[in-house]
């Protein structure tokens, strides 16, 4: 769930951009260390971030009637890693930002924290852990992008209840009415998302494609 | 096609310099972030429009523009209308007044960004932000992300026309097949694509930089200090009211 231009107060805005500064920085290091060594995979890697905005655009059924999209984040987590892909996904958060008008730049931080860092790392380590404990590879796929994108949606939530905490019942009650909202809309699609995600990768495995660049 | 993409090559201000956009917009963002919503925020808003059609836009168009954006800040300002207390949920006292202002500040800074997109096309966008010290290799990562969207969106959306006129939009468990088939050959693709464009570069002695020539452009500090003569006034004159 994006946050919108202008939706969070101007102090949340800069002090989210803070806490995700970093953590891109540190991202952007490594892939530029990736990019010295072997100049070729920035192709590889603008094709991914190209891949996940067209993918976003791609309209999911939902149960509540409404379509939305997958966020794609665990997908990108499990094929390139959780450090490249919060890199990618902000590139990417910007061109939704200013080509689609969907995000924002004040709100960038925000976004960057719960959709690239946030969903990215929640399905990376759900999946890892998910193997490791035996499920089937199909299964942990399913998890790992469900609870990803579930992830997202419950940082998205609890952004929205700092800034908006309710009048009476404060951040508690806000984080509720928020998470509720989500919950109709965000359960089914997060589903869907791994549904999809397990599609994928499992016709990405039946054609033997390798990604190259793993954290 | 992306229309914000598309109308920012055809703008009226598209050979404008970078430097007075940026001023403009980015002003425009921060006086609707840090102005009290009414009235800096209409101020803003009404500005931005302005902006807008001066710049070539139909009223109609910029209006189509805002819609999606718009419909997204509702459905989040909503949230604000109702309370949840001890006794249960209801109406919070204030929450119209809440949700209007909430309402009005996304609004315009959303319509100040939207009106730099709508003037600039995204090469000089990034140029702009190689000039502000992001490094080159990120710079070049995320051009040629951009160049690629477009190649990706027209295979997707001929990969979507077929499936549906195979049925594959019949009932929820095919559409979730046909979006998962769809985004499975669409990676590879993209992967191909990629390899393909590096080999054709590599044949051309490819250094890991992509220069493309900019039509160059005169800042002129006049117009600068005319905006920002403009956005102070802004500024005072919502403060003062």
């Amino acid at each position: 769930m994006h946050i919108m231009e202008g939706f969070l107060p101007a102090g949340h805005a800069l002090a989210w951009s803070a806490v995700s500064a970093p953590l891109v920085v540190v991202g952007a290091m490594r892939l530029r260390k990736i990019l010295r060594d072997r100049p070729e995979a920035r192709l590889t890697l603008a094709a991914a971030g190209a891949f996940a905005f067209v993918l976003s655009a791609l309209k999911l059924p939902s149960v509540t009637g409404s379509c939305s999209h997958p966020t794609g984040t665990g997908l990108g987590a499990m094929a390139v890693g959780p450090a490249a892909t919060s890199v990618i996904g902000t590139i990417v958060l910007l061109f939704q930002a200013l080509l689609l008008a969907h995000g924002g730049l004040t709100t960038l931080g925000a976004n960057v924290f719960s959709m690239a860092i946030a969903g990215p790392w929640i399905a990376f380590g759900v999946w890892k852990l998910a193997g490791k404990l035996g499920a089937p590879m199909g299964l942990a796929i399913f998890l790992g992008a469900t609870l990803g994108d579930l992830g997202t949606y419950v940082v998205t939530s609890f952004q929205l209840a700092l800034a908006f905490p309710d009048a009476v019942s404060g951040f508690g009650g806000a984080f509720a009415k928020f998470a509720t909202i989500f919950a109709i809309t965000q359960i089914p699609l997060a589903i869907a998302e791994g549904l999809l995600t397990v599609v994928v990768m499992n016709a990405l495995a039946g054609r033997q494609i390798k990604t190259e660049i793993r954290a | 096609m992306i229309e914000a993409d598309r109308l920012a090559h055809a703008s009226r201000w598209r050979r404008l310099p970078l430097a007075e956009k940026a001023l403009l917009c980015l002003g425009l963002l921060i006086l609707a972030m840090a102005l009290p919503p009414w009235p800096g925020a209409v101020l803003v808003l009404l500005v931005a429009s302005a902006g807008a059609v001066i710049s070539g836009l139909t009223l109609p168009t910029w209006l189509r523009l805002l819609a999606p954006p718009c419909f997204f800040i509702l459905t989040g300002a909503a949230t604000l209308l109702v309370q949840v207390s001890a006794d249960g949920i209801g109406l919070a006292a204030d929450g119209g007044i809440q949700a209007g202002l909430l309402l009005s500040r996304a609004l315009a800074a959303v319509a100040a960004l939207l009106l730099l997109t709508v003037t600039t096309p995204m090469a000089e966008l990034v140029q702009g932000l190689r000039r502000l010290g992001l490094p080159v290799e990120l710079a070049e990562v995320t051009m040629t992300t951009y160049r690629f969207i477009f190649i990706l969106q027209d295979t997707a959306s001929a990969m979507h026309a077929s499936q549906m006129a195979r049925l594959g939009g019949d009932g929820w468990r095919r559409r979730i097949r046909s979006a998962g088939l769809l985004a499975a050959a669409l990676l590879p693709r993209a992967l191909d694509q990629a390899r393909r464009l590096e080999m054709g570069l590599l044949a051309r002695g490819f250094d890991g930089s992509l220069r493309t020539l900019m039509p160059a452009q005169r800042v002129r500090p006049w117009r600068l200090a005319v905006i920002a003569g403009g956005l102070a006034l802004m500024a005072g004159l919502s403060l003062w009211i």
